[in-house]
């Protein structure tokens, strides 16, 4: 226990000093003044959305769940893409090894600090948000709203120890910084990017577009025929379900959910809002698969880890 | 008869197909400095993380201070120290932040910790030094910061893994110097890894020299030498005149079993010492003896002398 504290207090203290840290700390601060500023005035024209939508809704469809989305992989595994294997190559591991701990205090340490250090980047940006709206406002969030981003916040904070979690087993699972960081940088252009392509491709391939036959030539006709809709929606749908594979649609899928506390019809007017527990009972699977994903994230790296041979590499 | 510290019983590694280390059987008595000496791959290394308790060993079991490396392997780390080969320090980090990192891992409170640091700082002369980054250092700087984490928690035992390797002769002296006076000052049993025999024999008390992970033979650098002669004695002799005849009579000597002649000197191999005899029968011939002395056999011509035996 005593070296678990003793780890983890030197892990904080390198990620809060670490430029990695500050840099990202500072984009994500500085965007999200930007999204607060644009999410209230949102808000003050659609002022039958309520206080939530500073978060979710946005004038120029970006939002600070859509931030996460893009940035939070980044910020998860930027903080321990090379935490075990660069001890490993620089000889302090070994070091570390030798003094009375158990083996996994290091991983614990680790992984505690890199959690500490997400919660409060995620925490003191959704506050300077809240902060912000409210002054641009004049009002606050009502008590369930307040109950509601505490809950965005927690989600968040888990989504981000998701990725450091994948980042961590990255570091066990590889000798190499630059092959961790490689690794790194493409899982987050798949989840961020690719996965999306890849739904459109499949869904491209596997649900023809209709066209009816009488409508041939004319582009209204094809669109608003029922045939071409019907094709459209379940490519929609065939889509979403190859998206829900990526923890980052997950999370905004759940943000949007927790948030909006009104269904997302599209254009259709909302019929009516969620309660809170609806809301809750919507997101827990998503909340139960990221949940399960950091875990078994962990659970692997923490094996590989006991598992190590720290001799040193020739 | 000083009391054993480390035991080992058929200690065994193996990596798939490989034996790294090869039913070990091996004692190293508290107090002294153990030179643990064998060619790159030999098994050293290995040995040591088995005796940190870091690797678990395939079979066979140590005792180290009394503590079972297996089921006690967090104790031996409380009373034992390791410098591994290759070890590295927080770049980033000042030698004392360094220290300090290591002693909060042992749990030792802030101001002790801070005291032993400022002591330790001293004692590997690096007290100039202790607010510097680490990634300032040269390589003696680093290895010395070694040993004082090594030192922090103040061990029984202290592991050095080929603690000189890469050193200029200037920093290997001192690490050297530094080990035998914490040795004999503190009372503190070293067991030191090396390729480097001239490094064994100048630290070491004992050797023991392992090969393919079999431990060839282990014992005092007298002893060996004796051993490895088998009780002959070679005297080295610088005459003014050597020819033939003097050569012929020498060898007529009862006891002498060799005579090797290299320009004006002479090695008289015998089996008892005969030195006075030989010295007569040289004067007698009318030469006249300018250097007498017996020939010492360096670790090196042991170390060579066993390895062609296997």
């Amino acid at each position: 226990m005593a070296g678990m504290i003793a780890v983890c207090r030197k892990e904080l203290a390198d990620h809060l000093g670490s430029k990695r840290y500050i840099v990202l700390f500072a984009l994500i601060l500085s965007l999200s003044m930007l999204l607060a500023y644009q999410g209230a005035e949102y808000v003050r024209h659609n002022p039958r959305l309520g206080f939530m939508a500073a978060f979710s809704g946005a004038q120029f469809g970006f939002s600070f769940t859509a931030i996460m989305v893009l940035f939070g992989p980044i910020i998860g595994l930027s903080l321990s893409f090379d935490s075990i294997n660069r001890e490993r190559a620089s000889g302090t591991l070994s070091v570390i090894l030798s003094q009375p701990i158990h083996r996994d205090s290091v991983i614990n340490g680790k992984f505690l600090a890199g959690t500490i250090a997400l919660s409060l980047l995620s925490t003191t940006t959704i506050g300077i948000m809240c902060g912000v709206t409210i002054f641009i406002l004049g009002f606050g969030p009502t008590a369930e709203e307040s109950i509601r981003i505490v809950i965005y916040a927690l989600f968040t904070i888990l989504y981000l120890a998701f990725w450091h979690a994948l980042g961590l087993l990255y570091s066990t699972a590889t000798k190499k910084t630059s092959t961790s960081m490689l690794i790194s940088v493409t899982t987050w252009l798949f989840f961020s990017i690719i996965i999306a392509i890849i739904a459109a491709l499949i869904a491209f391939l596997l649900v023809p577009a209709r066209i009816p036959v009488r409508a041939e030539g004319n582009i209204t006709q094809i669109i608003q025929s029922e045939e071409f809709k019907e094709s459209m929606r379940r490519r929609a749908q065939i889509q979403m379900n190859i998206q829900k594979l990526s923890p980052a649609y997950l999370y905004s899928e759940a943000c949007n959910l927790i948030l909006t506390s009104k269904p997302s019809g599209g254009f259709e007017r909302p019929v009516r809002s969620l309660t809170l527990a609806e809301s809750l009972l919507a997101i827990w699977p998503n909340v139960t698969a990221i949940i399960a994903a950091l875990i078994f994230c962990f659970v692997a790296s923490y094996i590989l880890f006991l598992r190590l041979e720290i001799r040193p590499e020739r | 008869m000083p009391e054993t510290i480390i035991e080992t019983f058929e200690l065994t590694k193996k990596y798939g197909y490989i034996t790294a280390v090869n039913r070990l059987n091996l004692k190293v008595y508290e107090g002294e400095i153990f030179g643990f000496l064998g060619p790159n791959g030999a098994g050293k290394t290995t040995t040591l993380l088995m005796l940190m308790g870091l690797t678990v060993p395939t079979s066979g079991t140590a005792k180290v201070g009394g503590y079972d490396i297996i089921k006690e392997s967090r104790e031996i780390r409380r009373i034992a120290g390791l410098l591994p080969e290759g070890a590295g320090y927080y770049e980033d980090l000042t030698a004392r932040q360094n220290l300090d990192y290591i002693g909060q891992l042992n749990d030792i409170p802030r101001l002790e910790r801070r005291k032993r640091i400022d002591e330790l700082l001293e004692v590997v002369g690096l007290k100039r030094w202790a607010d510097v980054k680490v990634e300032k250092f040269s390589r003696g700087m680093k290895q010395r910061l070694g040993i004082a984490g090594v030192l922090i928690k103040k061990p029984k035992i202290a592991f050095f893994d080929e603690p000189t390797i890469g050193l200029d002769p200037q920093g290997t002296k001192e690490i050297r110097d530094l080990l035998i006076r914490l040795n004999r000052e503190e009372g503190l049993t070293i067991f030191l890894s090396s390729h480097l025999l001239y490094e064994v024999q100048q630290t070491c008390h004992r050797v023991g020299i392992i090969r393919d992970g079999r431990l060839v033979v282990a014992d005092t650098i007298e002893n060996l030498s004796r051993r490895v002669l088998g009780g002959r004695i070679v005297m080295e002799f610088e005459l003014t005149d050597v020819n033939p005849e003097l050569i012929k009579n020498i060898e007529a000597i009862d006891g002498v079993s060799l005579v090797k002649q290299e320009d004006h000197r002479l090695y008289v191999h015998m089996e008892k010492n005969k030195a006075r005899e030989v010295s007569e029968t040289i004067t007698k011939s009318g030469s006249i003896i300018l250097l007498m002395r017996p020939k010492e056999y360096s670790l090196e011509d042991i170390f060579l002398r066993l390895y062609r035996r296997g």
